[in-house]
């Protein structure tokens, strides 16, 4: 029986070690999809919110003989004040400046008349790379009202304390480290994503490829009990979806440090220890995903029917995932029954350095494991079945 | 031994096999002939535990069918119609995986590889994946995986389909061989010539029943036919007079 068992996952793994898609599939592409695409995703989004305040605010303006004293004040604070072109707002659409402020005669009669002083800020607000410059040039305005008004207000003896009854202060209390998660929030789903990937090719190849080769007629006529015989197979995938996962996990604390945390003022998400805790805590989950897609392709009659198949049923895990990202909630013990959910809301735990409830990783491995074991029980008897030949 | 007892299966309202009966003795060849659609594969899946009967018993060396397929897969050897092999394995592999399922031990199981091997005449191809071979290597290897655990019955599905003449020459060499040795072995086709070539004892089926059987000289005599062809053309298109 175990001689079987470990007969059957010994040569489904050797003989996949030689299909250079499924090496591709489970060594690279599972694997490294995820972190090379969140690294160069997070260093765009970082180097775009972030301004970097040591360098100077480049502001096109038009009409600066109105307003020699805004001028002055603008160059005082950092910022290079350059020519406006001859259409602004044309500039601003086509997306050649950022922002352009224009002032007009009626700014130098108002302030002469102490009236408020009209300046047009030009900005296109469907162009996130240009809020950086707009913000900047935004709070460099209302600094410099304020400034006049104070001036104003003392000039006239009043305290100018008496115009700003509400001082908001903030106070945050994320740990940079919680920070983190809101970054590292897409982690999970890429753990997920790389054991569902590292079990795709070989669930086919094993069941559904079986049966379109004509080797899977044969093989049920050996003395082989079906039931090690289906273990077998969906233990082997499940190999490749661990090994898949835990190069992912590697590869993905190794990017960790690529991505300019500092900036963010964050920790990075991982240490050594919580990246091993993620990688055990999703090993349930590869054992569940290899017993699904093997259900799922054994139902099916060829390699290409598998494939469509099974890149439908690989999304159903992450819908919950999704879910959580859209919804964001606190982790119930409920919520520990369904397998992907309890694994991503676990790792978001460890990524924030929260520490882990024991019954909340006791209920997602054994409900896991549970699910896992009455699909491959339902993909025994499906091999019981005279139809499995098609 | 394969004794077939009044067997009869379904497909749905497809009647495939209708109170088959008949017995492939040890060392004799038995032919199961008839036209694409007869029953001929139904019946040999029925013998190899894949397909259950609705009616009636199949034995092999004693042991029934259906109550113990386990023990029948043991005294099988089974070159099914579809018999694929890995093609990312070695001949060698692909027969090994075999073997060890059917429970050998390790070095009984290498030394039996190697006997397949010289017996076959797979010397050349032996170690080579299994990814480029010709019908003729293919079919060679699933028999010799069919045959790893030394079977004593032989259940062969058109062995012979797609095959150049040499290579089926050399497997009807190798058939009468394990005829030779006492085995029992049972094959199907639907080519006559085949069949009349290699046979000790004829079954022809059509339409899910048996219309003919005997020696092909008692087939000959059986329809009044000198032609075997003809006795066979003659037997199938009367089918529903002639159940024996």
């Amino acid at each position: 029986m175990i001689r079987t068992f470990v007969t059957v996952m010994l040569k489904e793994i050797v003989d996949n070690l030689r299909d250079r898609r499924t090496l591709l599939t489970v060594l690279v592409f599972g694997p490294l999809f995820g972190p090379v695409f969140y690294t160069a995703m997070m260093n765009t989004v970082i180097n775009k919110r972030v301004a970097d305040l040591d360098q100077p605010l480049q502001l096109p303006v038009a009409g600066t003989q109105f307003a020699p004293d805004l001028i002055h004040y603008l160059r005082a604070h950092n910022t290079v004040i350059q020519a406006a072109p001859p259409d602004p707002r044309d500039a601003v659409r086509t997306g050649r400046k950022n922002v352009v402020l224009v002032i007009g005669k009626r700014y130098a009669d108002a302030v002469r008349a102490g009236k408020p002083a009209p300046v047009e800020l030009v900005m296109d607000r469907s162009r996130d790379a240009a809020a950086k410059d707009v913000d900047r040039a935004r709070d460099l305005l209302q600094e410099y009202s304020r400034a006049i008004a104070n001036l104003r207000l003392l000039a006239r003896g009043v305290d100018p304390r008496v115009v700003t009854p509400v001082v908001i202060e903030d106070a945050d209390v994320s740990t940079p480290r919680s920070r983190a998660a809101l970054i590292l929030g897409m982690v999970p789903y890429f753990f997920l994503f790389a054991a569902i990937l590292g079990a795709f090719y070989l669930a086919i190849d094993t069941t559904a490829g079986e049966r379109e080769r004509g080797s899977l007629e044969p093989l049920l006529g050996t003395a082989a009990p079906r039931a090690m015989l289906v273990a077998g197979k969906i233990s082997a995938v499940a190999v490749f979806s661990v090994v898949s996962l835990a190069l992912d996990v590697l590869a993905m604390y190794w990017c960790q440090g690529l991505i300019p945390a500092a900036k963010l003022n964050i920790a990075a998400g991982f240490t050594p220890w919580s990246s091993i805790l993620s990688f055990l805590v999703m090993i349930p989950f590869c054992a569940f995903i290899a017993a699904l897609l093997c259900v799922v392709a054994s139902f099916t009659k060829s390699y290409k029917e598998a494939q469509t198949w099974l890149s439908f049923i690989m999304i159903v895990p992450l819908v919950p995932v999704l879910a959580t990202v859209f919804n964001p909630t606190e982790p119930r013990l409920w919520m520990m029954l369904v397998p992907s959910l309890s694994q991503d809301l676990l790792i978001t735990a460890l990524i924030k350095g929260e520490a882990l409830s024991g019954a909340f990783v006791s209920v997602s491995v054994l409900s896991t494991l549970a699910g896992g074991a009455i699909l491959m029980w339902l993909a025994v008897r499906l091999y019981g079945r005279e139809k499995i030949l098609g | 031994m394969i004794e077939i007892r009044d067997i009869s299966k379904h497909f749905g309202s497809v009647r495939a096999v209708q109170h088959v009966s008949f017995t492939a003795p040890n060392g004799k060849i038995t032919g199961l002939l008839g036209p694409n659609g007869a029953g001929k594969s139904t019946t040999l899946r029925i013998i190899s535990t894949v397909l259950r009967a609705d009616a009636g018993t199949v034995m092999v060396d004693g042991t029934d069918v259906a109550s113990a397929a386990d023990a029948v897969r043991l005294k099988l050897g089974v070159l099914p119609h579809a018999s694929g092999l890995y093609p990312r394995l070695t001949a060698r592999e692909n027969i090994r995986y075999f073997g060890a399922l059917n429970g050998l031990p390790r070095a009984q199981l290498e030394r039996r590889i190697d006997d397949l091997i010289g017996m076959l005449q797979m010397q050349e191809f032996a170690d080579r994946p299994a990814k480029g071979f010709s019908q003729g290597q293919r079919i060679k290897v699933a028999l010799a995986r069919a045959l790893v655990h030394e079977p004593n019955n032989i259940v062969l599905d058109e062995p012979t389909n797609g095959l150049d003449v040499m290579a089926t020459r050399a497997l009807r060499d190798i058939i009468r061989k394990l005829r030779d040795q006492g085995r029992c072995v049972l094959f199907s086709s639907h080519v006559m010539q085949e069949v009349a070539a290699l046979c000790d004892d004829i079954i022809i089926i059509a339409h899910g029943r048996i219309v003919a059987r005997g020696s092909p000289d008692a087939l000959r005599a059986q329809t009044g036919e000198q032609d075997l062809e003809e006795a066979f053309v003659k037997a199938v298109g009367e089918s529903p007079e002639v159940v024996s």
